[in-house]
């Protein structure tokens, strides 16, 4: 049996970013990618916006990832494509784990696992969508595919159901290629998407957004030919009177997406309702299965790649170091009532990693608002942010004070105006 | 009851504008109502009435009920061709007769008007094999339900079937089962059907999960699952294995009778002519029985919407777990939660009346009652495990039992009709019983014997992720293949999406695909695969990248490669300059 330090699921920009650090640090690493191919959904997203924060360039999503694949190309990071994990068990300090390819079955082991299995998106009848079962219903990320890696495209008019940024891209990528885009209608009452992305292809593009309407029932028996939508109250039910019938012949949903966490349930890890992701320290690293890290859109939906990469360069150094990880004492912190989540949502007091990131997201658009940190009753940190809404992450760099114990009792607070 | 009594009964009961009169020995009725309610109401009314069947003509005022949706295809590749058997209809009844009769020695046709086998109420039910206790004594539900849940022992293994028979636990939270309990016990046991009566301890044993608010429950052990639609296709397999000739997108539109006698049936692909024809043209029998001139009965769909759940959840259930209703009115058991044999919970199904046999549509109260009524019956299951829903119809009668008999007056023509549930746990069954008649009637012919190579065995495609390792290692050592996973959700491999192009009944759809190996039936409902699939369908069968469908016909999902549309967007813009 083949054995690894790190096995890294997933070769997206989480996996590339953790597999390069974790090589770069010593530790014997291997990639597993379910894809023919390195680079995860980068590949479909030829718009341009990646690696500004990273980089400061403005690359398509294919050359973002190329940096990485070549970085770990040149390194001779040990990859394998096309090979699906079936089982992972955990016996004593190591994982052993089974993987099918065309080559067969293999069975492997490691000493820790990096999880970099990126998300999927919600699909129609997650969301309660009714009426009949025609062609031409699809998730923005599946047009995303069929228009960009495929060449082809799904339809000639096109409503979107929901205001995630895919579904935004989508509607200019679909204008582009002269598709007519009907309009988006979000069934919140504020877009889902970042605003300069409702800027740039809403906008710029005179597509419509329609806050607080939903498809309430599809029509057509082989292939779309309408949709119902509906205003929506403040629970988000349809509103009687409002429907309104829209011929089309695609629905373009995006509508959301969800962590891939499947073979982390299967591990048993401990999840976070909030982000969908597993519980975390400062090092990605599960609260409850030792030597299982978590990073990218895995651990928690990010906005921006960059932020992906950063996390997967964190879990690689943390599983990188696990053998040298001495003691974990897990200190958890209060979380105030405006924010969403927070990742890592534990601190480990004994962890070498002091420089801590936090990336945080709010329930409700917040203006004018300071976010701090507190000690006890000490403010230990504070910063001010003019606006803050839910579609926008935020990260901060904190420096974890020295004296932290056991016992310290830490806080994170975000409200409008200044106490 | 005397006819005009019956008249006089109707009108006082539901409206005064119907007429009845005899055809056949049946009763028909005429006449205009406002409700489809009342409809089915005079049915009721007029059913088991000493007449044969009700034979319900009563139009609703102001409704237009949709035709039978045909193929768009139209061409003579069948006109002139002769068969011994025709059977109209792919379903499990349709195929699984055509499998039984290809043991004989005869040319044997099946058509279908979809592109699929079992696209229809086939595909659209939960898949339990019934015990045979839900229907009356002395009933043909009752007769063939009890024996072809017996039978599927053996036919699961011929035909390589995925069947699962972990009994069904009907949970009671009230005292009135006391009373009712010698009734259940001798319904038993006059049916043939095992049955025990077990404590609120000894159900938690059986499934442990089940919610605290229960008195007792009692359990059938012969109660099982398979998949509808793969037990459907499997037949169909076999049965095409054994020669009978399979035509799709191919729909009886009427038929030549003379002397009581079916000369030919048309269909949208020429005229066929048979020796015999069987009706098992499921919600469209009744149809079918009118092209004949002999509709002596009349399909109501009475719809229902099933859920399915993440397979996630799949470990909180065992077996088939339902809460006791007892009312007389209801038509349907009421439903409860089936562990499938793919692992999923599937939850359903309600029921209800409604006019169109092909009204697939789900609604939010449906799937809101579904998910009320059943949902926390079982611990631990919410609605965000919710991964699909579904709807289908059920090819009722007014009398509510099967017809499974020669006809009376059309000496050439066979029914397997009214087969609603428990259908697929009486299709094995049935299908013997109707190719005993089809056998009779064809001797008035011709002599026939039957085949000596006739092959009962079906090999189904392997399920690859389910095999042990070794095995696994070995089956992708001779087919790579087996070891490139398309459906990340399902970890359904290339090899097997490839094997169902191939099959004996090629799959050429997205559904297709997907009712045999399961690629794209997972949570992420074929969000990754779809685009691959779509790939391996035009490399393995040439068809084209924009004409691959969602389920046949133009249920196409590309519309034009990229750069087209600018082209035609351009030539827009300059026809609109001149």
């Amino acid at each position: 049996m083949k054995s690894y330090d790190v096995v890294i699921l997933g070769a997206g920009p989480a996996g590339l970013a953790a597999a390069i650090t974790s090589n770069d640090n010593g530790s014997k690493t291997l990639v597993i990618e379910r894809e023919n191919k390195p680079g995860g959904i980068l590949k479909q997203c030829i718009h341009d916006g990646f690696g500004i924060v990273k980089f400061g360039q403005r690359l398509s999503g294919p050359e973002y990832a190329y940096k990485f694949i070549e970085e770990a190309e040149e390194k001779n990071v040990e990859m394998k494509f096309s090979s699906f994990v079936t089982e992972i068990k955990k016996s004593d300090e190591k994982f052993e784990l089974k993987l099918v390819n065309s080559g067969g079955m293999e069975k492997i082991e490691t000493k820790s696992i990096v999880l970099a299995t990126g998300c999927r998106e919600r699909t129609a009848k997650q969301i309660f969508i009714h009426g009949s079962r025609p062609a031409g219903v699809y998730a923005a990320g599946t047009v995303q595919y069929f228009t960009n890696i495929m060449g082809y495209l799904p339809g000639e008019k096109c409503v979107i159901l929901g205001s995630g940024d895919i579904g935004l891209i989508m509607a200019r990528r679909l204008t582009l290629e002269g598709t007519k885009v009907l309009g988006v209608y979000e069934a919140k009452p504020e877009p889902s998407g970042l605003k300069r992305n409702l800027a740039q292809c809403l906008e710029d593009y005179s597509i419509p957004l329609y806050l607080s309407h939903t498809i309430t029932k599809v029509f057509g028996d082989e292939r779309v030919n309408a949709v119902e939508v509906s205003k929506v109250d403040k629970n988000m039910q349809p509103i009687k009177g409002t429907e309104k019938i829209i011929k089309c012949d695609t629905v373009m949903l995006s509508v959301g997406l969800i962590p891939e966490n499947e073979v982390a349930e299967s591990l048993g890890l401990r999840m976070d309702p909030s982000t969908k992701g597993p519980l975390v320290d400062q090092d990605l690293m599960s609260v409850n299965v030792s030597g299982v890290f978590s990073c990218g859109n895995s651990l928690h939906v990010n906005d921006l790649v960059d932020y992906v990469s950063e996390s997967g360069e964190i879990a690689g150094l943390g599983a990188a170091r696990y053998s040298l990880r001495k003691e974990t004492r897990l200190i958890t912190f209060n979380k105030g009532k405006n924010l969403l989540y927070l990742v890592p949502q534990r601190i480990n007091v004994k962890s070498e990693n002091k420089k801590v990131i936090f990336y945080f997201r709010v329930k409700a658009t917040m203006k004018n608002v300071e976010f701090v940190v507190k000690l006890g009753n000490h403010k230990i940190l504070k910063t001010r942010y003019l606006y803050l809404s839910p579609p926008e992450m935020k990260r901060i760099i904190f420096d974890l004070p020295s004296d932290l114990t056991d016992d310290s009792e830490l806080g994170f607070e975000a409200y409008e105006g200044e106490r | 009851m005397k006819l005009k009594k019956i008249e006089s009964l109707l009108r006082r009961k539901v409206s005064k504008n119907i007429v009845c009169s005899e055809f056949h020995s049946s009763i028909v009725l005429e006449g205009e109502v406002e409700k489809w309610d009342e409809v089915i109401r005079a049915g009721k009314l007029a059913a088991n009435k000493g007449y044969k069947g009700v034979v319900n003509k009563i139009k609703v005022k102001g409704l237009e009920i949709p035709k039978m949706k045909l193929p768009s295809i139209r061409d003579g590749t069948l006109e002139g061709k002769k068969f011994d058997v025709l059977i109209i209809g792919g379903g499990i009844i349709g195929s699984s007769i055509a499998r039984e009769i290809s043991k004989w020695d005869v040319s044997i046709a099946l058509v279908d008007k979809e592109e699929d086998v079992g696209t229809h109420t086939s595909s659209r039910n939960d898949g339990v094999v019934h015990p045979g206790i839900a229907p009356p004594s002395g009933s043909k539900k009752t007769f063939y339900n009890v024996r072809g849940n017996k039978m599927y022992t053996r036919i699961s293994k011929e035909l390589d079937i995925e069947f699962s028979r972990k009994g069904s636990l009907v949970l009671y939270n009230n005292n009135f089962l006391k009373i009712i309990k010698p009734l259940i016990r001798s319904r038993a046991k006059k049916n043939g059907v095992e049955i025990y009566f077990l404590d609120v301890e000894q159900a938690k044993e059986i499934e442990p999960n089940i919610t605290d608010e229960i008195k007792g429950a009692f359990f059938l052990p012969s109660a099982g699952v398979l998949s509808p639609y793969k037990a459907t296709i499997a037949y169909a397999e076999n049965a095409a294995q054994n020669g009978v000739n399979f035509f799709l997108e191919t729909a009886a539109e009427s038929m030549e009778v003379k002397n009581g006698k079916i000369i030919f049936v048309s269909t949208n692909r020429g005229k066929i002519y048979p020796k015999v024809v069987i009706n098992a043209a499921g919600n469209f029998a009744d149809e079918a029985a009118n092209m004949a001139g002999d509709q002596c009965f009349t399909i109501h769909p009475r719809k229902g919407e099933e859920v399915i759940l993440d397979k996630k959840k799949g470990w909180l259930l065992n077996s088939i777990v339902s809460k006791l209703t007892i009312n007389r009115h209801s038509n349907t058991k009421g439903g409860g939660l089936i562990k499938t044999v793919d692992g999923n919970i599937l939850i359903g199904p309600n029921a209800y009346e409604q006019p169109y046999k092909e009204d697939y549509t789900t609604t939010p109260n449906g799937i809101g009652e579904v998910l009320n009524k059943h949902l926390y019956t079982i611990k631990g299951l919410n609605k965000a495990d919710v991964i699909t829903y579904f709807a289908g119809t059920r090819a009722a009668t007014y009398e509510e039992d099967f017809i499974v008999e020669k006809s009376e007056y059309i000496e050439n023509l066979i029914y397997a009709a009214g087969i609603q549930s428990p259908g697929i746990t009486s299709a094995p069954a049935i299908a013997v019983d109707v190719e005993k008649m089809a056998v009779e009637i064809l001797r008035n012919y011709m002599s026939i014997r039957k085949k000596n190579n006739w092959n009962p065995k079906r090999e189904g495609i392997p399920l690859v992720n389910s095999l042990p390792y070794e095995e696994r290692k070995r089956l992708i050592a001779q087919n790579p293949d087996y070891g490139v996973i398309i459906c990340r959700c399902e970890e359904i491999s290339n090899g097997e999406v490839i094997d169902a192009i191939h099959s004996p009944i090629p799959a050429r759809s997205l559904d297709s695909i997907k009712r045999r190996v399961r690629a794209g039936m997972g949570r992420c409902q074929g969000g990754f695969c779809t685009p691959l699939i779509m790939k391996i369908i035009h490399e393995e069968s040439g068809i084209s990248m924009l004409k691959i469908s969602k389920k046949g016909g133009k249920s196409y999902i590309l519309r034009e490669e990229t750069k087209n549309s600018l082209r035609r967007v351009k030539a827009k813009e300059k026809l609109g300059k001149r």
